[in-house]
């Protein structure tokens, strides 16, 4: 027994309190201790990282791995609800990039060391230390760095007459997926990945959800009452009116657009780049002809405005190291090596899940597995976050109540009504 | 009876069992289609597979899923086990004693059985996150006991009704002791009893959702219902369809076992406690 | 217009002292009364009371989780914040919609099950009732899964079995509405609970006295009036046992909801209102109020059977 809790089956409650609140008990038999690393699910990329640590480490540490829920909102559910119970078992999270305020401002993430934290940042993309930053400090280690690209079929594209080497915008995409009759992807699902793709249209057209964050809800300055929120409106609006999109869009996440554009009816979306892995994998599974991976192209997010550069949506992953954690500096020893080039170069390549540092993108390897690397370098470093505050949660919450179903937003009346309902909901004035 | 009216008897049968058993057939015919197959749009998939099973039990979800069983079947059984225990000694009182409160403590029943889980839950998390209970088995076993007590004391007290107890006094008539004549002839009568309520209050336990994905987090507790809604596909690429399905046929097998052994019993069981006198 | 009941048989007492004298025995078996049913007495209480208690006391304060320093009482100001909502008027309406429909559907379709199952050959019947029995007892995640999968648009056979039906096709979003979301909850719902209901109603026909059927016949009353005259009067008890006990579960439904929309499309109850506020956003003062609402949501349904209706548990099964 290594990483588990003994239990002790019908015990009296007190003893199993005292059970409860054990934690780390690898040091008991003398063995290293084990670091409990929450991940979110992948292609397995994370726990084969923790095994290549635990092995480099020499024996100074064990990681083993939990998997967290499919949706971000569930993952940190999770882990919030564990940290409230100041769980000393948590010692490393996986942790998206906007719930890094909410967790670092409750106090639930230990210290980054100044020393780490100028190793962490070196090198690595902005928009990926901007998410592992609150207050000014690096409260987490950035991971991976995750961006959206317009996936389209290069057929496509030629047939409609659209040229992909120059940005292309909403509207082009559109006009271009209706005169071909394709799909248009995007996620209309009522999930997080709607208010990545609404913070992505709104930093495009050159506005913020939230303008100015504060630690205090009602010293917020929200912004989607504007010219770009309204622009992102009817935007969203469009692609859901256009008759390009998938029957169930109001249900659809990224995978269902991944496999719309693979499909035979593919056209555009608007995805992560594991949509490259996936359609290679179906290649290789014999679902897919060799053709259609042949003819999937990449091109930086869609424009808004034809002169103004796009802002596509920017995720990924951060390491944050729990606060109640026993092994603190182990945990950190053991973050920095999980994020450390080689990984990054394999989780990569393997998972498709892009990494943060720089220099990556310009390995000989990954350019082989993934040739839109450069696409995707281009796209962090244009990619704008979703916005940082300890209340994401509500504002998330209520971009996902006011903005779905796609179909139903108005321009002139949604980001209105959304703005109302956030200053309500962060005074405590309504439900959500 | 004539033969025409048989067939037709026959006919309102075959309709109740297809009623009966469609969705789980579905489930089942799902569990069995490999992922490029599930989108087929059939009811059947198009060649059976055990791929999603194997992801379960050997793959890359088994680490979810094989602890949630052990969750799920430990805690519901030592759940049973003590709201069992409890209701035997209530039941018993009710049923041969007579004394005040034995309406109080039934309408207490009721109250409870009808409680919103989730009205219990709010507190419960918040309370049981201060004293370390908080995805533990015990933080699960002890809000189980609101859903399975109340039940087990009403069916329990219902069958021991039944138990003709003057043959307890007969048999010492005849010269066994207390003891024996407990044992020779009340043990015997009233197992039945308590065995069927031992199985609809594991049915109850068995089907909660709400307190599994509330008090959980992990798979130190977490029990199946709440495991299942956290599947992912065999990589993040797939839907987890398939696996969910799979695990589903699998915790749903254990009960389908319980009703072919024990219908009957569980029918009396079901019915004795609301509505017979 | 008369309804024909058997009189009430007087019930007899046989154990019971003789009111105003308190004899020894009558004391000692008091004392062993409560001390057998004590325990289970006390832990329903400890299971139920104490958390209601405390989660009435938590709706008190602007509590939130992740924010454990800024707890302040505010008095009743949460139960204004939910009342004055329309988020929660939605939710109390759609668990209200889901809880009339499903009712009603299943004590029509439970009442059908059980005079199936009553006249059924005695050689099929084990069958029948096994497989009555597997809806009741599948998890009702397990079902929710069932449904949400067939009627998906991508993993479904719905939409091709049924595309004769005007209004359905290859394309049609059963979850990318109100209305049909709700619809396919609501099924769900229905095929899980006929069984236990139709088992209720089917214990409630054996006890129409045979007698009064057979007089009836006699008396030329046909099918339908010996039903509406001589068997629904008769088992009016078990028939509201039945309503009660179902009406109050599916004013709790969360695990369809939370499964097949995760309360997307104004899908959500009241139940998962609660959820949400407490488990997810961590906002304990406001998830406690609408804990303590739906609680008394249930005790009000609750009295309006027992007071409006007439129903009487304790006297439906003889406990006087």
């Amino acid at each position: 027994m290594s990483n588990r809790r003994r239990r002790g089956l019908g015990g009296g409650a007190a003893a199993l309190v005292l059970a409860s609140s054990l934690a780390a008990c690898g040091s008991d038999d003398g063995g290293p201790p084990t670091l409990n690393w929450y991940i979110n699910p992948d292609s397995g990329g994370q726990a084969e990282i923790a095994a290549r640590c635990s092995e480099a480490s020499g024996g100074a540490y064990q990681i083993s791995t939990s998997v967290l829920p499919n949706a971000a909102a569930g993952q940190r559910e999770q882990l919030i609800r564990r940290l409230a119970a100041e769980d000393s078992s948590i010692d490393i999270m996986s942790l998206d990039p906007p719930f890094v305020a909410e967790f670092a401002q409750a106090g639930f993430l230990a210290d980054v060391p100044d020393d780490l934290a100028d190793r962490v940042t070196e090198g690595v993309v902005q928009g990926a230390i901007d998410g592992a930053t609150w207050n000014d400090e690096v409260v987490a280690v950035p991971f991976w760095a995750n961006t959206q690209i317009l996936w389209y079929r290069t057929s496509v594209a030629e047939a409609a007459g659209l040229d992909m080497t120059q940005p292309v915008t909403w509207d082009q995409v559109i006009e271009a997926a209706q005169s071909q009759d394709v799909l248009i992807g995007a996620q209309g699902a009522r999930a997080e990945s709607l208010t990545v793709w609404l913070n992505g249209l709104v930093e495009s057209a050159g506005g913020s959800i939230i303008e100015e964050s504060a630690d205090a809800p009602e010293d917020i300055v929200l912004g989607l009452d504007s010219e770009a929120g309204r622009r992102a409106t009817e935007i969203m609006r469009a692609v859901a009116d256009s008759g390009q999109v998938s029957a169930a869009f109001s249900t659809d996440d990224e995978l269902a657009g991944a496999n719309g554009v693979v499909s035979d009816r593919g056209g555009f979306t608007v995805n992560y780049p594991f949509v490259w892995t996936l359609a290679q994998g179906l290649v290789e599974d014999g679902g897919l002809d060799q053709a259609v991976l042949d003819d999937i192209g990449a091109a930086v997010w869609p424009r808004v405005d034809a002169d103004t550069p796009a802002a596509p949506p920017l995720g990924g992953i951060d390491l944050g190291i729990g606060a109640f954690s026993e092994n603190v500096d182990l945990a950190f020893e053991a973050a920095e090596c999980i994020r450390s080039e080689e990984n990054q170069a394999y989780y990569f390549t393997t998972n498709g899940n892009p990494a943060s540092l720089a220099s990556v993108f310009d390995d000989p390897e990954v350019l082989e597995v993934f040739p839109q690397a450069p696409v995707i370098r281009e796209s962090l470093e244009l990619a704008a976050p979703r916005p940082q505050s300890p209340y994401y949660s509500e504002i998330t919450g209520v971009v996902q109540r006011e903005f779905h179903p796609p179909a139903s937003v108005d321009p002139n009346s949604t980001p209105q009504s959304a703005t109302a309902l956030m200053e309500a909901v962060l005074a405590g004035d309504q439900l959500l | 009876m004539s033969r025409r009216e048989k067939t037709w008897w026959i006919v309102a049968g075959v309709a109740i069992l297809i009623y009966c058993l469609f969705p789980i057939a579905w489930i089942v015919s799902v569990s069995l289609k490999a992922p490029s197959d599930l989108t087929n749009g059939q009811f059947l998939p198009t060649n059976s597979t055990l791929v999603n099973y194997r992801e379960i039990l050997t793959g890359g979800s088994k680490d979810l899923f094989l602890p949630a069983l052990r969750n799920s079947f430990g805690i519901c059984l030592i759940a049973t086990a003590i709201s069992c225990l409890l209701a035997m000694f209530a039941a018993y009182a009710i049923a041969r004693l007579d004394f005040p409160g034995k309406k109080l403590i039934l309408s207490t029943a009721l109250v409870v059985a009808i409680f919103p889980v989730i009205s219990i839950v709010t507190p419960l998390f918040n309370v049981w996150r201060q004293i370390g209970l908080y995805d533990t088995w015990p933080g699960l076993i002890i809000p189980y006991l609101s859903l399975t007590l109340p039940i087990s004391i009403w069916t329990m007290s219902a069958f021991f009704r039944e138990i003709p107890w003057e043959m307890e006094q007969a048999a010492q008539v005849d010269g066994a002791t207390t003891w024996q004549a407990f044992r020779k002839v009340i043990v015997p009568l009233a197992a039945p009893g308590v065995f069927t309520t031992a199985i609809i209050a594991f049915f109850i336990a068995w089907n909660d959702f709400i307190y599994g994905i509330s008090l959980t987090s992990t798979d130190a507790a977490r029990p199946v219902p709440a495991a299942l809604g956290l599947f992912s596909g065999a990589s993040q690429f797939e839907n987890p369809t398939g696996p969910i399905a799979a695990a589903a046929v699998i915790v749903t097998i254990p009960v389908v076992v319980l009703v072919l052994l024990f219908q009957r019993r569980i029918v009396a069981g079901l019915t004795n406690g609301a509505v017979k006198g | 217009m008369t309804q024909t009941t058997l009189p009430p048989v007087e019930k007899t007492q046989p154990k019971s002292a003789p009111h105003g004298t308190i004899s020894d025995r009558s004391r000692a078996e008091r004392k062993l009364g409560w001390m057998l049913a004590g325990p289970a007495f006390l832990v329903m209480l400890a299971v139920t009371a104490y958390p209601i208690a405390q989660a009435a006391y938590d709706s008190l304060f602007r509590y939130r989780l992740t924010d454990p320093d800024n707890r302040s009482f505010n008095g009743l100001s949460n139960y204004w914040v939910i009342l004055s909502d329309n988020l929660w008027w939605t939710a109390l309406g759609v668990t209200m919609l889901i809880t009339v429909i499903t009712v009603l559907v299943e004590l029509v379709l439970g009442f059908a099950l059980a005079m199936v199952m009553a006249k059924m050959l005695s050689s099929i019947r084990p069958v029948v009732r096994a497989a009555i029995l597997i809806p009741y007892a599948v998890i009702t995640v397990v079902s929710a899964f069932a449904w949400q999968f067939a009627f998906d648009i991508d993993t479904g056979f719905v939409n091709s079995w049924f595309a004769w039906i005007p209004g359905v096709s290859a394309d049609t979003d059963w979850f990318g509405g109100q209305g049909t979301s709700l619809l396919v909850i609501c099924l769900a719902e229905i095929w899980k609970t006929t069984p236990f209901i139709s088992l209720l109603l089917l214990a409630g026909l054996a006890q129409v006295p045979e007698v009064l059927q057979e007089a009836a016949k006699v008396d030329g009353a046909s099918w339908w009036q010996r039903l509406w005259k001589v068997t629904l009067p008769n088992m009016k008890a078990a028939i509201m046992v039945a309503l009660l006990f179902r009406t109050l579960d599916a004013f709790r439904v969360f695990d369809s909801i939370f499964i097949m929309t995760n309360g997307a499309n104004n899908t959500e109850s009241v139940s998962f209102l609660a959820y949400r506020q407490t488990i997810s956003r961590l906002e304990i003062g406001l998830g406690s109020a609408v804990s303590v609402l739906l609680f008394l949501c249930v005790v009000l349904l609750a009295g309006l059977f027992i007071k409006g209706f007439k129903v009487d548990l304790a006297s439906a099964r003889g406990e006087g």
